[in-house]
């Protein structure tokens, strides 16, 4: 089986579930009738539709199967470093409310920087400090946006 | 008309300058498109005010057409989708030591193109406003439906996952109220979700964000910087003449296919080239460094960002994810693009127009004499631009509500942007899916209401029954075509 027919079966999948759970969620919202469409009626025609899509896309990757076995070889280990950057930017999202704009996102600059191959620590704090000072004083004092 | 002016105050001029040449920073930037830009500075325009935020949104769309062809030229890494086509003369004739004059073309082909779209932006937008005060609930379904099934057959990739990434838009359109009785639907009783998923951070997350996550897991590597003296900027006069029926025949090519829904202007580039190939008199010449391979194209995809301002100015339609940021931005500046716009915003509709003017003849004198600072810009290291992408993605989202919510809309959105571009979905037809959600799902549901329940009001007009004609046909025209190649292969086996 191809690696790309292999994936597009699996996020295939994916987008049946989505649709699945997404129609489930949508079931308390009133149909009504024809004449009078209530607000289910859009959601409803949505998820069928991207139920449909879905397995057409599963079929089409089924149809393009090579007929060996023999998986491509992949290009190399997944490096770490999104997966990480993805948890710091959850992170950054829980505790924005909580610690502030100007010490998260100095920690998030940082952190991005770091992942990124700037190995200075000095350069990694300045641009941390040049990066979150000049946002603060752009968005925060001078357009008034109200930053946590 | 005399609303032209008024792109010549101070302010608004400042605004068109910023804009064009953040504009032309992203263009020359690979990575972040002007999509993803616009989002990000949105925040910033809304309080310069209506007219000159939304010019200076405006010069960021088109300045990045110009930005993308420097760095194709000087170091065979594209800026833009659009500037894709270019690399191929324009880094051949920068090793043959022509690099100033095909830079000079590719400035002079857009500033042509740039200057003729809006012309026929000025005459076409008020045309299409007036034919569309007519337009009903059953016309626009009927518009919005042909523009996503055509967007899901022009984006390239997979249509079958273009349009899964339509409906999937559609659906993330829904949480919030619903359009018409004000029913809070898919919010699972998060108050910040009431308004709906905010556009905003939906495109920093699916652009920004998921352009960082990307970076970091496969870090693109750029070549050397030709060095361009401004003396080598001149282009020959040989150069110069048979420069001419490219750039004339790419600017209607690119406005006309700017008209229509999809990434108008790589497709418009990747056409021009091909009809270059074709009709030129030095056709064998083309990819070998060519001058007519950057000037068509060039003139193409800037002809194409004029021609998508028609949509958008005249009904309120976005077909390109940089049009819908405008339109968003908009939409938060009290403005509201479509039929009625000249009749109340004349300022605002005249105020782009005559942007666009300025803008064109700022770029040219920007870019030819800058060319080589921009051309540096493409290679300072993404360690120190990335993260700085993060910090805005992060005002640009917040700042949208106030509201800690949109920053968790944000980081969702980044992580499917980047699982997407894994497993080869565009984020292009889910943006327009979640812009044009309401727009569908209100004229779908009017006029059922119009009609009584009667399903055939959708097409009781003649401009609906063609437009609906077209969706229909449209979708099934690839398959039918896949199905006769099918049964050529076939019988020409037997």
């Amino acid at each position: 089986m191809s690696e790309r027919s292999r994936r597009d079966q699996w996020s295939a999948a994916g987008l049946i579930v989505l649709a699945l759970g997404y129609l489930l969620a949508g079931r308390r919202y009133p149909l009504d009738t024809l004449a009078t469409p209530g607000p289910g009626i859009f959601p409803l025609a949505a998820g069928l539709a991207l139920i449909a899509l879905a397995v057409w896309q599963l079929l089409a990757a089924r149809r393009r199967l090579a007929p060996s076995i023999s998986s491509e070889t992949r290009d190399g280990a997944t490096s770490r470093a999104p997966l990480i950057m993805i948890a710091v930017l959850v992170l950054y999202a829980a505790t924005l409310p909580r610690l502030g704009f100007t010490s998260t996102s100095f920690v998030l600059v940082l952190v991005a920087a770091r992942l990124m191959g700037l190995a200075s620590w000095w350069r990694l704090v300045v641009l941390a400090l040049g990066v979150t000072a000049v946002s603060r004083l752009i968005f925060g004092v001078w357009l008034g946006v109200p930053l946590p | 008309m005399s609303e032209l002016f008024v792109a010549l105050t101070p302010a608004n001029l400042l605004a068109c300058f910023a804009g064009v040449v953040l504009g032309t920073i992203v263009g020359v930037l690979p990575g972040l498109g002007p999509a993803g830009a616009m989002a990000l500075v949105l925040p910033l325009t809304i309080k310069l005010g209506p007219t000159a935020g939304l010019i200076m949104l405006a010069g960021i769309y088109y300045g990045s057409m110009y930005g993308g062809s420097t760095t194709s030229i000087l170091v065979n890494v594209p800026g833009e989708a659009a500037s894709v086509v270019t690399t191929i003369d324009g880094y051949r004739l920068a090793r043959k030591g022509r690099a100033g004059a095909a830079l000079a073309i590719a400035a002079i082909a857009s500033f042509v193109a740039g200057t003729f779209s809006v012309v026929a932006l000025q005459v076409a937008a008020p045309l299409v406003a007036r034919a569309a005060l007519a337009f009903g609930p059953a016309e626009y379904f009927a518009f919005a439906l042909l523009g996503v099934v055509l967007l899901a057959n022009l984006t390239g990739g997979s249509r079958v996952k273009s349009l899964a990434m339509v409906v999937t838009g559609l659906m993330l359109s829904t949480v919030g109220m619903d359009p018409l009785g004000g029913t809070v639907r898919f919010t699972f009783d998060v108050a910040g979700a009431q308004a709906g998923l905010s556009f905003i951070a939906v495109t920093a997350g699916l652009f920004g964000v998921a352009e960082v996550l990307a970076t970091l897991g496969a870090p693109p590597s750029a070549g050397p910087v030709a060095r361009v003296r401004f003396r080598e900027l001149y282009p020959s006069r040989e150069e110069l003449r048979r420069s001419v029926p490219p750039m004339l025949r790419g600017t209607v090519l690119g406005f006309l296919i700017g008209l229509i829904p999809g990434p108008a202007a790589t497709i418009a580039s990747f056409v021009s080239y091909g009809v270059e190939k074709r009709v030129s008199r030095y056709r064998r010449e083309i990819g070998t460094g060519a001058i007519e391979g950057v000037a068509g194209p060039e003139a193409a995809n800037n002809a194409a960002a004029g021609g998508g301002m028609v949509p958008l100015l005249s009904l309120g339609l976005p077909f390109t994810p940089s049009t819908a940021v405008l339109l968003s931005g908009m939409l938060l500046m009290s403005v509201t693009p479509g039929p009625f716009l000249l009749r109340d915003h004349p300022h605002v509709f005249w105020g782009i127009i005559g942007s666009f003017y300025l803008g064109n003849v700022m770029l040219l004198r920007l870019n030819l004499p800058l060319v080589g600072i921009f051309a540096r810009v493409a290679i300072i290291p993404l360690r120190y631009l990335m993260p700085g992408v993060l910090v805005l993605c992060a005002v640009a989202a917040y700042s949208d509500n106030n509201n800690a919510f949109d920053v968790w809309v944000m980081v969702g959105a980044g992580v499917m942007g980047y699982a997407m571009r894994g497993l080869g979905y565009d984020p292009a037809p889910l943006v327009l899916g979640l812009v044009l959600g309401p727009l569908l799902e209100r004229s779908l549901l009017q006029a059922l209401t119009i009609g009584r329940g009667d399903v055939r009001e959708l097409w009781s007009s003649l401009p609906a029954t063609v437009m609906l004609a077209a969706a229909l046909l449209a979708f099934v025209a690839p398959g039918i075509a896949a199905l006769v190649r099918w049964a050529g292969t076939r019988s020409a086996r037997a």
